[in-house]
């Protein structure tokens, strides 16, 4: 029958082609959902994105402004400032942050930390 | 009858020139017709000119096969009047790509690829191009790659499509005196005697 | 022109660097943060393209920084300051008679709650100092008196505390007018679409790009969660709460928002969120009203044109003014 002609005209390299191609959109469906509940911190020194990891994984970072190390600590999906070289400590008072748009800042040392992901429940936080 | 062996190449040089420009024309009504097609995704395209390339790449080779694709490209941009916009950026990128991927596949799979195979390479290649310019140019966001599976899901059934529908058209050219000294250059020969 | 492949080639690179260096750069929304006022103070703008924005935003945080130095009691050379020191009557500039005047106003229309000369009353508390305690009931009731009555008398451009026990802390207003005179550069800037927070205090220019902006409202006992959340356009709006600056002696919480009768932290609510034209506005009425209580403070909102509010009484009953009424979205 026609089909069969048509079926006859793929090569067995043509096949396996097909099959790896298969498995690549199903592994990419994969990952893609692993990573779509993902919220990401981004973390700037001065002007510039120094860092950027993922909120899942706990993690401590140290980053460099004009007046020394502000240490920031990721733990149990949640972010917040244990150290830093400025005078009042305001950013280690802000305490944990964990939702998208989020944010903490050390203004003197320069250092601010967001957090960025799917859609957040809100724009800006009234408090 | 054509005696010397010089004049048979001149003259197998300009059946293919003729040929080719016809190929490229008609790749070019493919692109634009294209995109006059309704698609819920602007820019993004299903890329049925890939016939011809793989026809192109089958008959003349990989070099005929670049040629023609960048070429309907830049003219279906011109005519289209879409030459310096995005959507020439991913024709390009996706057109790019596929050719990269067709020319891998041709030159390490040659002993058993056919212009199916070729065909899904290019499709896949078309997909990424265009998903990778897109991420730079017109999302800027690397979310875009969250498309990629339903994109390369796209790009097999094309794919099949599209290098079935070469494979029949090569077999259907190869059966005229025009194409009488031309070989069908990869997947099995169904010529007749 | 197919012999000569590398002039081909060259045309068709040509083409293709014209296009990259057309394509369009969708205009991404530019955040920055400063401390100002003793807040860190976040603006976010969407504009016609990045550089332009960037400059706006700064230009905007000059002016709040200038507003400061015109208003911070804690600055020596700031005209507040020069008032505090001043015996007679002062010149004042514009802005400075605008707010007062403004703070005047809403001071009338609450009976007092709201009151720009606790300067004194709040270094009593000492809310910033590195020990506070409670201070001395003597100490409070030598000052009450002085609350009774405007804060200062305007004659003119003349500025003069109608009493030596005033001391004028500005506090939120003028943290709301320099985000008002934030919102005026960014607008003059061009901007489609902006935010400033200084703290809480909000300001919208517009919407979020198509939307309306999405504001959360903190949840007065559940750090952390939100209470409920408003979609506004070119509005204003201002939480005030008893859980933002206090401290704890002996289990009991000590906050900032004073009463000016009493001298003590008003304790009628946890929480008031005022929704108002501009910012100076939205937060004057937040503190008259965390002060009035739940009941006197909805008729206060009530009665102010174009202005809407929430009210987390003491009790955690909720009341909302009839504006607002179907807009809010509750957790």
């Amino acid at each position: 029958m026609a089909l069969n002609s048509l079926w006859a005209r793929i090569t067995k390299i043509d096949r396996l082609l097909m099959l790896l191609l298969i498995m690549l959109a199903v592994a990419s469906l994969w990952l893609s959902l692993g990573r779509a509940v993902g919220r990401s911190v981004l973390i700037y020194e001065g002007e510039t994105l120094a860092f950027t990891a993922p909120l899942s994984q706990d993690r401590h970072i140290e980053l460099q402004g004009p007046l020394g190390v502000t240490q920031v600590e990721i733990s149990a999906g949640k972010l917040r400032i244990i150290s830093s070289p400025c005078q009042r400590k305001i950013c280690i008072g802000m305490g944990e942050i964990h939702r998208s748009g989020d944010l903490l800042a050390c203004v003197p040392n320069r250092v601010v930390v967001r957090i960025e992901g799917e859609e957040g429940d809100y724009d800006l936080l009234s408090r | 009858m054509i005696s010397s062996v010089d004049e048979q190449q001149s003259l197998e040089k300009t059946r293919q020139r003729v040929f080719m420009a016809l190929f490229i024309a008609l790749a070019i009504g493919l692109h634009t017709f294209e995109a006059l097609l309704p698609n819920p995704l602007p820019w993004f395209r299903i890329g049925l000119a890939n016939i011809l390339a793989l026809t192109a790449l089958s008959i003349y080779g990989l070099r005929a096969m670049w040629v023609l694709s960048l070429s309907r490209i830049f003219i279906g941009s011109l005519l289209i009047g879409n030459l310096f916009g995005p959507g020439f950026l991913l024709s390009l990128c996706g057109g790019v790509g596929a050719c990269l991927l067709m020319s891998g596949g041709a030159l390490l799979l040659q002993r058993g690829i056919g212009l199916v195979g070729l065909s899904i390479l290019g499709a896949s290649g078309h997909v990424c191009g265009q998903l990778f310019i897109a991420s730079l140019v017109v999302v800027q966001h690397q979310s875009i790659w969250l498309l990629l599976p339903a994109f390369l899901l796209f790009a097999l059934v094309s794919g099949v499509l599209n290098g079935l529908a070469a494979d029949l058209l090569v077999d259907y050219l190869l059966e005229h005196p025009a194409f009488a000294a031309c070989r069908k250059g990869f997947g099995y020969h169904h010529a007749k005697g | 022109m197919l012999r000569r492949p590398l002039a081909l080639i060259a045309a068709l690179l040509l083409i293709l660097l014209i296009s990259w260096s057309l394509r369009p750069k969708p205009s991404a929304e530019v955040a920055r943060t400063a401390l100002i006022m003793g807040t860190l103070v976040e603006i976010k703008g969407v504009g016609p393209d990045q550089k332009h924005t960037e400059e706006a935003i700064s230009a905007a945080f000059d002016i709040m920084k200038s507003e400061e130095a015109r208003f911070s009691s804690r600055i020596e050379t700031s005209q507040i300051s020069a008032i505090n020191r001043n015996k007679g009557a002062l010149e004042a500039d514009p802005e400075v008679l605008f707010v007062l005047q403004l703070g005047q106003q809403i001071s009338r229309q609450s009976a007092g709650a709201f009151h720009m000369g606790l300067g004194r009353l709040i270094k009593l508390w000492g809310f910033e100092a590195v020990n506070p305690r409670v201070p001395e009931t003597q100490a409070i009731k030598q000052l009450l008196p002085a609350f009774t009555q405007d804060a200062v008398s305007m004659a003119g451009t003349g500025v003069e505390r109608t009493d030596p026990r005033i001391q004028l802390d500005l506090g939120g207003i003028a943290k709301g007018y320099a985000v008002d005179r934030a919102l005026e550069v960014l607008r003059a800037s061009g901007l489609q679409s902006a935010s400033v927070n200084a703290g809480g205090d909000i300001g919208l220019l517009g919407g979020h790009g198509e939307r309306p902006w999405k504001i959360g409202i903190q949840h007065p006992r559940k750090p952390g969660e939100l209470l409920a959340t408003l979609e506004l356009r070119d509005r204003a709006i201002v939480t005030s709460g008893d859980y933002e600056r206090f401290f704890e002696i002996d289990g009991v919480r000590y906050h900032h928002i004073l009463n000016p009768q009493t001298g003590l932290p008003a304790r009628a609510c946890q929480s008031v969120t005022v929704v108002a034209p501009r910012v100076a506005e939205a937060d004057a009425l937040a503190t008259a009203v965390f002060v009035l209580g739940p009941n006197k403070g909805l008729a206060l909102l009530e009665n102010s044109s174009a202005v809407e509010g929430l009210i987390v009484g003491a009790d955690g009953q909720v009341k909302v003014t009839a504006g607002l009424k179907g807009q809010v979205q509750w957790r």
